[in-house]
């Protein structure tokens, strides 16, 4: 168990790295099903499987909906980024990552003393990292992907805390509900980009 | 045959609002759908029996006040009716006038759903999970926020976000402060879960430094569709964070709170007095005032003692009016002059000045002018600040004059002429459907002016769900 747990949270700061430094989708939506993986894995450590499964699903349905969307609606190939903007984006989630390494045993202490460490550091990570990202970009695309990210990470920890149907199904479909402003969102931005550019065209 | 008042007014309004939705293109019947529903769902609550029981000739229709939903419950008691009546009353109001081209089609489902789901929000036990049922409304708000054919812009973005991370902070400090009431006041724990809930509802009340998508929301948006949003989502929340209050001891007897709630309630008046005082947009200036409009609520709350809570309350009716004539008129205008910059409406008042009264009057009402709505309720809640501390009254009436100067800077444009040398004629260019209501609307301001307690008392009635704090 002990073995899975750390390689859920390996997994999660991997995934968490690449969603921040990266913005092409395919490699995000592939970080954040991932990501999914990992939390569910944390997850099982406080909830049963039949019940863990669930933000399983949910978020790989999330991330399947926006990933299709993109395949239909973004040109095919990716934008090239200047080295310097990834090494930045890669040293502001290395200080993440110092952060969270430093305050989550304190954090668990204090406001989380019922919760193995490495369940408060897996929701951390995903809390630190997706704000991170917030501050940092304003595409809806990487904005709702950061909401997810975000709110697994909170799941993490919230399923240490308390175990609930109701509550369960609710966050399912906030999850949902964010994945498809999400695609609402990339609908638009695409069509937007289209009749600029047959207006250029014209 | 028994029946859950849930059905009534969270099951039944989000099957029209899908039905609406469906037929969202056909604007008369969506709007007449909308409209009729949100009405009748308004008087039923108004004149819903104590006993719970209709009778409908032969039928009898026993209602329970709770619905089970997967081992918890939603209730909708008799003693929230009064706050049921005016949000559904608000919604039909906001529906009828939406038939203005600039309004997004989206807008009528949407806001059904966002009244009902805000109404669940409001009966959900545990109580905590309204925060999801919240997260919710804010979701299902996107469309009419950034409707079809448009860019979703930087302020829809961040209000997302905002709201979004509101979430967490609140369902955390909910789960906190069930171990806090054993613990003595002094403990960490006390001040953590507090902070997380401070947090929360910061986020989503937009309260400064979280305050910044709101102008920008209300910028890019339609009037009519931004005034709704900020007068349904912080009165909707505010109710909800008396819970909070009447719930836990130690939040009800700690000064403290009560003394950091005037504070930000006075910072929040000063900033947004301040701001909205030198604004040249007038869809930005609304957000600013909408922003004052919170500071007040929460200086209300931070006035318990002195029954700060009841003005609260009596400002949220008072408020839905004045909002939505600004927001309806704003749009009219919008669509006449295709710009809502200050210098955009000069010399409007020559053309349309039954419109530009009513937008003044609006103005002046959510400003505090005497004889008008939130006249009586604003005084006397300032006259309390003033009593509390000199400083804070001193501030929130300060504040409170930013709309008012904005008005007056408004007020020289309308009236003054593009071109001083041939200076448009007086003339009254109103169709009768656009000025009857704005009549009406002002009319019904005066009045509630003149006898606040006799048009605003049923709304007080709310108070009594929460026991603690009567």
């Amino acid at each position: 168990m002990l073995t899975l747990s750390t390689l859920a949270f390996v997994l999660i700061v991997i995934t968490a790295m690449v969603i921040l430094v990266f913005r092409d989708w395919r490699v995000n939506a592939g970080a954040l099903a991932a990501q999914y993986l990992a939390a569910f894995a944390l997850v099982t450590l406080s909830w049963p499987i039949g019940m863990s499964i669930v933000k399983l699903i949910v978020g790989w349905m999330a991330t399947a909906t926006i990933a299709l969307t993109c395949l239909r609606q973004k040109e095919s190939e990716p934008s090239s980024e200047p080295a310097a903007s990834l090494f930045l984006r890669g040293l502001s989630g290395l200080l993440v990552i110092l952060v969270i390494f430093i305050l989550a045993p304190n954090l668990r202490e204090n406001i989380f003393p019922k919760l193995d460490l490495v369940i408060v550091q897996g929701g951390l990570m995903l809390l630190g990292m997706a704000l991170m990202q917030l501050g940092t970009n304003s595409d809806p695309y990487l904005t709702i992907i950061s909401l997810l990210s975000l709110l697994s990470g909170f799941e993490i920890i919230h399923a240490g805390l308390e175990i609930s149907t109701l509550l369960t199904g609710l966050l399912a479909i906030v999850n949902l509900g964010l994945a498809l402003v999400g695609v609402y969102f990339i609908a638009k931005t695409s069509e937007q980009e289209e009749t600029t550019a047959s207006g250029e065209e014209s | 045959m028994t029946l859950s008042t849930p059905i009534l007014w969270v099951i039944l309004p989000m099957g029209i609002a899908a039905i609406v939705g469906v037929f969202y293109n056909r604007y008369i019947f969506s709007i007449i759908l909308t409209s009729v529903t949100a009405f009748a769902l308004s008087m039923l609550a108004l004149f819903f029996p104590e006993n719970m029981t209709l009778s409908l000739g032969p039928l009898n229709l026993v209602f329970v006040e709770s619905l089970a939903i997967l081992g918890r419950q939603i209730t909708i008691a008799y003693e929230m009716l009064p706050f049921i009546t005016l949000i559904f009353f608000m919604n039909g109001l906001w529906a009828l006038s939406s038939g203005i081209s600039s309004v997004p089609k989206t807008f009528r489902p949407v806001s059904l759903v966002m009244t009902s789901l805000l109404t669940a929000a409001l009966g959900v036990e545990p109580f905590l999970y309204a925060a999801l049922l919240i997260e919710t409304a804010v979701l299902v708000s996107i469309p009419m926020l950034s409707p079809l054919g448009q860019q979703p812009h930087a302020g829809v973005l961040r209000f997302l976000s905002l709201q979004t991370l509101a979430l967490p902070f609140i369902l955390l400090a909910g789960r906190l402060l069930t171990g806090v009431e054993a613990l003595p006041p002094d403990s960490p724990l006390v001040f953590q879960s507090a902070l997380m809930l401070g947090l929360g509802f910061g986020l989503w009340l937009a309260i400064f430094p979280f305050h910044s998508w709101v102008p920008m929301v209300s910028q890019r948006g339609s009037p009519l569709v931004t005034s709704f949003l900020l007068f349904i989502m912080p009165t909707t929340i505010l109710l909800f964070s008396l819970n909070f209050i009447n719930r836990y001891t130690f939040l009800r007897e700690s000064q403290g709170l009560y003394e950091t709630l005037r504070l930000i309630g006075t910072i929040m008046i000063v900033i947004g007095g301040a701001w909205s005082a030198f604004q040249n947009n007038l869809k930005r200036a609304f957000g600013f005032s909408a922003l004052t409009e919170t500071g007040f609520s929460l200086l209300a709350i931070g006035l318990t003692s002195q029954g700060g809570l009841v003005w609260m309350l009596l400002l949220f009716p008072v408020r839905a009016l004045s909002f939505w004539l600004w927001g309806y008129i704003l749009t009219l205008i919008e669509v006449r002059t295709g710009s809502l910059q200050i210098k955009g409406v000069q010399g409007f008042a020559r053309r349309y000045p039954v419109l530009s009264i009513g937008l003044l009057l609006a103005q002046l009402s959510v400003a505090g002018l005497p004889l008008l709505a939130e006249f009586p309720i604003k005084i006397s809640l300032i006259t309390a600040a003033f009593e509390t501390s000199t400083p804070i009254g001193v501030l929130s009436f300060l504040g409170n004059l930013g709309v008012f100067l904005f008005t007056v800077r408004l007020l020289a444009f309308l009236v003054t002429p593009e071109d001083a040398d041939f200076p448009t004629r007086w003339s009254f260019t109103e169709e009768t459907f656009e000025y009857l209501p704005v009549l009406i609307m002002i009319l019904a301001l005066l009045a509630l002016g003149l006898f606040p307690h006799t048009f605003l008392s049923g709304i007080i009635q709310t108070l009594t769900a929460f026991s603690q704090l009567q």
